[in-house]
């Protein structure tokens, strides 16, 4: 009997497997940010340039302005971060991540002409926003269409590997790469539930913007803040509800599972719950009027830290998918320290060197 | 094999249309940067407001290309290695995991950087507009000097084969000559897109001095790359690549290329030939392109300019195609062939603690072990023969069956049926005993006299049917004749014949039909003519037939074979027409 897992290839892992699931979550928390602004900001972008075709809505003008400036910057970051976080997963779980890739090999492969449609969608915007008019608004929901089917497409791929044995019939019923997990019953309350995510996540960011913007534009920034907190809010509390569908739908064995982590990692998964709640919460009172940079940056902390929490279990699930799948990690190791060290020291350096840019063009403006 | 073979036509051609258009734009990316950051200085130096609006211009250009295509595509070309070779993608990154790390730091710097430059245009001063220039460009050179340490790596992984260190593979024998090559690559490019912005221009004394400073960077290229390419492909031949088979040609390096161009059909790999023929002819015309439009200075017009970037990506491509020739049949070289089929490790690996072994078996996937236990055996990814084909009066259907499956798993990473590289032509109207002859001719591994050694021999070279760079055929006997079978179906062959087996057929025709009527069938490319020879004067004639035709291996049968085979020859009716092989 073959098992339906690949054999690992016959070289040593270049690293402590601990080591390389640290550099998978890290960067993936640090895609996750920009993501959720790409997805989250391009939805709330193509409602607020629906909403200020009004013309008594500036602010809503205004906040579409802002989307339309820095979403080719997000999706730039949200790539640059992506890469580094899919090369990580693919060195820990490639064995089930490249077939499941290659069942759905042409959606799989859409990801880039799609990127590449959003991505230039995003600088035409940016490059012609008044120019547009209502092909512009058109533009806008495309965009958020298409890096909502990207999010989709990533899902699909995400939780078909989980399930190796399934990938096996799969394949051999069409190994033409067209098919899709779409009856999956975790897919739609997860990509819901990351979609919700991103949707807050975005409203906690306009109300950054709007602390930010009180001093200059006072008008904007009370008005930015409200609305951040009101989008925020309710993302998070009909979140609630896709995070319950989604748990609920997971599979009895993997849940069974997941459990068996212990309160560790309950109390990760009630943590996130809390400090998610929590951020929204230190928005509302923001919006009150209630010390709104004090509330605002609380909120951003407690998002910051909460999305944290949820990658963590959102890593403790895919842990107990895999083990009920049999999927065994690889112990043998022989590290590659010189270039370890080498990265490290170069990533120190990029940091500082992005950091000084950046600031430099801030100062700047 | 290890991994499912996605299901599509000419999967290695999709890499090829990805990559081509990736490295395009990606060279431009290096290239680029170092000519935004140079004639920025110069005019600001000079004080040349126009030329700084050019510049000023062309970065936007640039942005919008390298950042969304270059950056994209580049994605695209991973997505696509890992759909098409998984086991291959998944080697490398086990291999050079921390080489693609390091390679994004300098990534998110030269991304970072190259939107900080563009946006920073009316906000920074211009020293530091010129520093964040010189960081995207060290930075993006930076990423080609790693990249190139991992492609080179895939055709010439140097002591890795018996290391297995990340250094030994990365610093390999094409790496220097890669690097400079890609390098002058970029150089050439960044000219030839200058070209294209400057097209647009509108003053004509500015679009005169555009052109002839960006003609400056595209001869420079038009010099250097033809050397370090001439560098790449000795170096290439030094360390065991057949640079000259391939080429057709007495001699590795620049004269190779070109006896490529001129080569005849008879003599080496068809598909590389095509490419060098490309890569020169269009290497020509764009240096002439060039010239010519230095000469129209301020009138030069978008279709020049066009034609210009036409012929670069032309070149590009050639290029690229001869890089992947030059490495085929391997995906990475004297380590893994196409297909995904391993050449067992050679003495000195290290080898899996018995942790590991238990956990997850022995290496599945090398040759020794395939042939040993078969391909069907050792694959969860292939469909397995239904019931009612395995009675012996099903033989066609069971052939038909397992042997597409079988061609889906080894043959299908480059081979399609009637497209790209197409099958059918190549077996149409042979018998399963000639195929089957064919396919295990393939290719052999031998040492640098020609003497057969053992596939795990660390310095072994591949001796190919007729020097085609085919891999070779990895399975049990039975494998080979089902695969034998089903390309003979696709041939034409009818399933009567493919069950059939030639029983009665005598030890001479046996062996002309495994071994001589791939090539000498009467509806082959050199149908056979005995030319009225006796069985005894064709005796004399199978004893030497390198000497008749340098194309021809020698005979490797029995003496009693041999006689067999004369006499079946000298039995064989003479070809109505005249022009057959003697």
């Amino acid at each position: 009997m073959i098992p339906p897992i690949p054999q690992p290839d016959p070289v040593p892992l270049p690293a402590p497997a601990w080591l390389l699931w640290v550099l998978l979550l890290l960067t993936f928390y640090l895609h996750l940010i920009p993501m959720n602004l790409v997805l989250g900001g391009s939805i709330l972008g193509a409602i607020a340039r629906v909403r200020a075709r009004r013309g008594d809505r500036p602010h809503d003008a205004a906040l579409a302005h802002l989307v339309v400036k820095a979403m080719p910057v997000l999706i730039s970051a949200a790539v640059s971060m992506g890469v580094a976080a899919l090369l990580f997963l693919q060195v820990l779980y490639g064995r089930l991540f490249f077939p499941s890739a290659i069942v759905m090999g042409w959606w799989w492969l859409a990801v880039i002409g799609l990127l590449i449609l959003a991505y230039y969608g995003a600088y035409l915007l940016a490059l012609r926003e008044h120019s547009l008019g209502g092909v512009g608004t058109l533009l806008a929901w495309v965009i958020a269409a298409v890096v909502g089917l990207i999010a989709l497409i990533y899902g699909n791929n995400m939780t078909m590997m989980l399930k190796p044995q399934e990938l096996v019939s799969r394949y051999l019923s069409d190994g033409g790469g067209v098919q899709l997990n779409l009856l999956d019953p975790t897919l739609f309350p997860r990509h819901l539930h990351m979609l919700l995510g991103a949707i807050a996540v975005s409203g906690l960011a306009v109300a950054v913007v709007g602390v930010g913007r009180r001093h200059r534009d006072p008008a904007f920034g009370d008005w930015a803040v409200k609305y951040g907190a009101i989008v925020c809010g309710l993302a998070t509390s009909v979140n609630m509800f896709a995070g319950l569908w989604w748990i609920a739908a997971l599979p009895r064995d993997v849940l069974v599972q997941f459990m068996r982590g212990g309160m560790g990692i309950v109390g990760v998964l009630l943590a996130g719950i809390v400090l998610t709640i929590a951020s929204a919460a230190h928005l509302m009172l923001a919006a009150g009027g209630r010390k709104p940079g004090v509330n605002v940056g609380a909120s951003a902390g407690s998002m910051l830290a909460g999305l944290a929490m949820m990658l963590g279990t959102r890593d403790a699930v895919r842990s107990a998918s895999l083990g009920v799948a049999g999927f065994q990690p690889v112990a043998w190791t022989a590290p590659q320290w010189g270039p370890i060290v080498i990265f490290f020291v170069l990533l120190v350096a990029a940091v500082a060197t992005v950091w000084w840019m950046v600031r430099a063009l801030v100062k700047a403006a | 094999m290890n991994y499912p073979v996605w299901d599509i036509p000419a999967g290695g051609l999709l890499i090829a249309v990805i990559a081509i258009l990736h490295v395009f734009v990606s060279h431009f990316a290096v290239g680029g940067g170092l000519f935004l950051v140079l004639v920025e200085r110069q005019a600001r130096r000079d004080g040349d407001d126009a030329l700084l609006g050019y510049v000023r211009q062309h970065s936007r250009f640039f942005i919008l290309l390298t950042l969304v295509f270059g950056a994209i595509t580049g994605v695209g070309i991973w997505f696509t290695i890992g759909l098409v070779h998984p086991a291959a993608t998944s080697s490398l990154i086990n291999t050079f995991v921390w080489g693609w790390a390091i390679e994004w730091t300098f990534f998110v710097t030269e991304i970072a950087a190259a939107m900080v430059y563009y946006y920073g245009w009316d906000r920074l001063s211009a020293r530091v507009h010129l520093a964040v220039g010189w960081i995207y460009f060290v930075s993006a050179w930076l990423s080609l000097v790693i990249i190139n340490g991992i492609l080179t790596y895939m055709l010439t992984p140097g002591a890795w084969i018996t290391t297995r260190g990340f250094w030994d593979g990365f610093f390999n024998e094409t790496y220097w000559p890669g690097m400079f090559a890609r390098t002058f690559v970029a150089i050439g490019l960044a000219g030839l897109y200058a070209m294209w912005t400057a097209a647009a221009i509108r003053d004509a004394g500015l679009k005169a001095r555009v052109v002839r400073l960006a003609a400056w960077w595209v001869l420079a290229a038009a010099v250097s790359v033809p050397l370090t390419l001439a560098w790449f492909l000795a170096a290439a031949s030094g360390a065991g690549v057949p640079v000259a088979e391939i080429f057709g040609a007495r001699g590795a390096g620049m004269g190779s290329l070109i006896a490529a161009v001129f080569g005849t059909t008879t003599s080496g790999y068809p598909v590389a030939q095509r490419a060098a023929f490309w890569l020169v002819l269009s290497a020509i015309a764009l240096v002439a392109a060039t010239l010519r439009a230095v000469h129209r200075g301020g009138r030069l017009g978008r279709p020049l300019a066009a034609l210009m970037l036409a012929l670069g990506l032309v070149a590009m491509g050639g290029g690229e195609f001869i890089r992947e020739d030059l490495r085929k049949p391997y995906v990475i070289g004297r380590y893994m062939f196409v297909s995904g089929v391993r050449l067992p490790d050679p003495p000195g690996v290290a080898t899996p603690p018995d942790t590991h072994v238990r956990a997850f078996g022995r290496d599945r996937f090398t040759i020794d072990a395939l042939n040993a236990g078969g391909v069907l055996a050792a694959s969860v990814w292939v469909r397995p023969v239904p019931d009612s084909m395995i009675a012996p009066a099903h033989y066609a259907e069971k052939a038909a069956h397992q042997g597409r499956e079988l061609f889906r798993t080894l043959c299908a990473a480059c081979h399609t049926i009637d497209g790209y590289l197409a099958i059918r032509p190549l077996v149409r109207g042979k018998s399963v005993e000639a195929i089957d002859g064919m396919l295990g001719r393939l290719a052999m591994p031998v040492d640098a006299s020609g003497a057969p050694v053992a596939w795990n021999a660390p310095a072994l070279q591949l001796k190919t049917w007729r020097g085609r760079r085919m891999a070779p055929f990895v399975g049990t006997a039975e494998e080979r004749r089902l695969l034998a079978a089903h390309l003979a179906i696709v041939g034409g062959a009818s399933p009567a014949a493919v069950a059939a087996p030639e029983a009665s057929a005598g030890t001479g025709q046996k062996y002309y039909d495994a071994n001589c009527a791939a090539c000498h069938a009467p509806d082959a490319m050199a149908p056979f003519d005995n030319d009225g020879l006796d069985a005894a004067a064709l005796y004399l004639q199978i004893g030497k037939l390198p000497a008749i035709n340098e194309m021809m291996p020698a005979f490797e049968g029995t003496e009693a074979e041999r006689r067999a085979l004369a006499e079946y020859l000298a039995s064989l009716p003479r070809p109505s027409k005249k022009g057959g092989a003697k």
